[in-house]
């Protein structure tokens, strides 16, 4: 019978934390991405009607469009490896998933980028800075939702844990392991989430002093 | 006196039973000799003539131009920055090219291009690793008997306890894109986790990232050459074996293909293929039973070759066709020549497929609706205790909202199976419900903390006291309405992500499908404009709901 002690003394704790390094690695890639695709979108989106009528269906769309599947379309026909400007280029599954969180990221990144535009218009700072917390907010999303690259090999800590739990044959046992599993990525979903409420608050106590020293 | 007559008596008794006797059969060896006697009579003329068999045509250039691999371990193997390879395919070729007196030259064909390369004309023979299936018989002629025969094998950790489908079930077995097998493995309820090229087979399973794998034996026997690796995986069973033929071109070739399959007869009969497979390390279970059988009197005379006694029938692994088939050709056929983009629906061609293809579309949608479903009941159930005055009962909402939340989709989904087949037999009905549990579980728990949280507010407004109520309970789900569309909606999102758990939903039937047909690029396309549709359906209906919501409460107010 494997307890919690003979789980914290194998190399599954190492072997998690090295997986999840990796969901860290699409995260950030995806968010990158969604950086650079969600920008273009937040000036359309801040510009004239016919911008704003063009780039709406397309944030629609990447909203609507479920990251699993996308990242089984982009596996599937993308060809690896292919040519680049010549240059021979394999595309590791990791990047496969960063790809397929970037219509996510972006539409994110558009709607939350728009608010802080428009809030900076208006004259408020603080109102453009809340796009801080909301990115760390995304990021900590994407890297819950990069877990989804161990259906396509990707070597990430949902991956690791799934790995441990097969070897285990009880259903206590894989139980427990699912835990620890379960207990590492909640702790960077707290994490990640207490920051954003730290900068949140922060933020609106900034905003609260800003509209008594207007009124001042 | 009377021994004389004795002896008188025995010849024309030898005489007689010679005269009655039928005429004796031509062996193998005789009919190869006067096929080659025939063809260097009409030398050097014919060498200078067009159209003449390839056997004339390499007797006179001394040389047999063979197709064969060069990345394939045990069969045919570059050696080093040399032009020399080694294996058992290699081997076979040298053995044959002796026979006939010429000397080797090799062409470097891959698993694509081995049929093509006969068809141009790029080579005499193709000895290189190539299945003999019914399918193939109408692209290339194939020598029989067979050179060799391979199995698909399932290969695993030592410490499993696997033997067959039944210790399978539910399992992801990793296998490559486009391998015959997958079809066979899609029909015994295992999941596939597909690859573009079996080297990587290995290293996932070293890596554990694949527990199982499943690939030609021939690939295989490698590896399990190997001591490391032998020391931590086996071959726990095989199925689907598949015998492999050289192969020449259907035209201009019939002589050569004639003392090929001579050759072949003669090589099997005298245990030379047999001893090429020792020295080159490769399964010999089938060389041996082929040893065995050519050298039987039913097998010793030339017509054997044709005899199905004696040779093997080709693999018939082609799906039955769907009756509308023939319809979706011409309309591909349309498409492409008058809209210019090759459009290919492999779901609708064949009756597997179509099968797995509308059970997907059904399940997905079986799917949505009971993730809908699931979500709205648990959000309403998690809403009702998270309102509830009483300590514990939010403390322990709270405590479950939380480690939900805290867990990747793929995780819960994961966990949700594990106990679902711990109550029940798996199947993949029980994978579809605890997908629908999971996911109503997941999106429900934060809509449920969401009508928590609207209750809060209300109670802050002063409007409702801080007991529970009816009315409090109903306001708070109204008030909290946007959060639980947004969860509905994600719930829909979700959906997919139970193909990973063995849900047999439209992605994981695709997939299943794209195993072991071609047109993978349309495939993923029609099922990303089929979820893309479903959650905008979903979407425009939770939008619809919310506008008929908001009318009522204003008639209300």
């Amino acid at each position: 019978m494997t307890s919690l002690t003979d789980l914290l003394a194998s190399d599954y704790p190492r072997d998690l934390a090295t997986g999840m390094v990796v969901n860290f690695q699409i995260a950030a890639i995806a968010l990158g991405l969604g950086l650079a695709l969600g920008v273009p979108f937040v000036l359309m989106l801040t510009g004239g009607k016919l911008t704003r009528r063009l780039a709406s269906p397309l944030i629609g769309l990447m909203r609507a469009a479920p990251t699993f599947v996308v990242m089984f379309f982009l596996l599937n026909v993308i060809p690896r490896p292919f040519l680049f400007f010549g240059i021979e280029v394999w595309m590791p599954p990791s990047l496969i998933v960063a790809l397929s969180l970037a219509p996510y990221a972006a539409a994110y990144v558009a709607d939350n980028g728009r608010a802080a535009l428009v809030g900076l218009r208006a004259g408020s700072q603080t109102e453009a800075l809340l796009f801080l917390p909301n990115l760390i907010r995304a990021f900590t999303v994407l890297v819950m939702s990069s877990s989804a690259g161990v259906a396509i090999g990707v070597n990430e800590g949902v991956a690791v844990v799934l790995r441990e739990a097969e070897r285990l044959p009880t259903l206590g046992e894989q139980m427990l392991c699912f835990a620890f599993g379960v207990f590492a990525f909640g702790a960077v979903f707290q994490v990640g989430f207490a920051i954003v409420r730290v900068l949140m608050r922060h933020l609106s106590r900034r905003k609260g002093a800003d509209a008594i020293h207007a009124a001042e | 006196m009377i021994g004389a007559l004795r002896g008188t008596l025995a010849v024309l008794l030898l005489v007689l039973l010679g005269a009655l006797s039928p005429a004796r059969a031509e062996t193998p060896d005789e009919a190869l000799d006067a096929l080659l006697a025939k063809a260097w009579s009409e030398m050097p003329e014919a060498c200078d003539k067009e159209n003449v068999d390839t056997l004339v045509r390499i007797l006179c250039t001394g040389t047999m131009r063979v197709g064969v691999r060069w990345d394939y371990p045990m069969f045919s193997t570059l050696v080093g920055d040399t032009d020399e390879r080694i294996g058992y395919d290699t081997a076979v070729a040298s053995a044959i090219a002796a026979r006939l007196g010429v000397k080797t030259e090799w062409i470097h064909v891959r698993a694509a291009t081995r049929i093509s390369t006969l068809a141009e004309g790029g080579a005499d023979v193709v000895i290189a690793t190539m299945g003999h299936t019914k399918q193939r018989d109408g692209q290339t002629r194939f020598i029989r008997p067979h050179y060799y025969s391979s199995e698909t094998i399932v290969v695993g950790p030592r410490e499993l306890d696997v033997s067959g489908w039944d210790d399978i079930k539910g399992w992801r077995v990793c296998s490559t894109i486009g391998n015959h097998a997958n079809s066979h493995l899609v029909t015994q309820d295992v999941r596939l986790m597909l690859f573009e090229s079996a080297v990587r087979l290995p290293e996932a399973l070293e890596e554990r990232t694949c527990t199982l794998a499943s690939q030609d034996d021939s690939f295989f026997a490698t590896f399990i050459a190997m001591p490391e690796f032998a020391a931590r995986f086996e071959r726990k069973f095989g199925f689907d074996a598949i015998p492999w033929g050289m192969a020449v071109a259907q035209t201009g070739s019939n002589e050569f293909a004639t003392a090929l399959e001579l050759i072949s007869a003669i090589m099997h009969r005298d245990g030379e293929f047999l001893k090429l497979g020792i020295e080159n390390s490769v399964f010999t279970g089938f060389l041996e039973e082929q040893h065995d059988r050519w050298r039987t009197s039913a097998c010793a005379d030339v017509s054997a070759v044709t005899d199905a006694g004696c040779v093997l029938p080709a693999l018939d692994n082609t799906p039955l066709p769907t009756r509308f088939a023939d319809e979706v050709d011409t309309t591909v056929e349309w498409i492409k020549a008058n809209l210019g983009f090759a459009l290919e629906l492999p779901m609708l061609t064949s009756v597997p497929a179509f099968e797995l293809f509308t059970a997907g579309i059904v399940n997905s949608l079986i799917l949505v609706m009971g993730a809908l479903g699931a979500t709205l009941g648990f959000s309403l159930v998690f809403g009702f205790f998270a309102i509830i005055p009483l300590r514990v009962s939010r403390f322990v909402t709270w405590g479950i909202v939380t480690t939900i939340q805290s867990s990747p989709v793929i995780l819960t989904l994961v966990v949700a199976g594990a106990v679902a087949t711990t109550i029940f037999t798996y199947s993949p009905a029980v994978a579809l419900g605890s997908a629908i549990v999971a996911l109503g579980l997941m999106n429900g728990a934060n809509a449920g903390q969401a009508i928590g949280e609207a209750a809060e507010s209300l109670r802050r407004d002063g409007r409702y006291g801080s007991g529970f109520s009816g009315a409090l309970y109903g306001a708070a789900v109204r008030r909290s309405l946007t959060q639980l569309l947004s969860f509905l909606i994600n719930a829909a999102k979700g959906t997919p992500i139970a193909s990973f758990t063995g849900a047999p939903e439209l992605l994981s039937a695709l997939t299943d499908i794209t195993s072991f047909s071609a047109g993978r690029g349309t495939t993923y396309t029609l099922v990303l404009i089929f979820y893309i549709a479903v959650v905008f359906i979903v979407v425009w209906a939770c939008e619809r709901v919310r506008v008929r919501l908001n009318k009522r409460e204003e008639a209300q107010a």
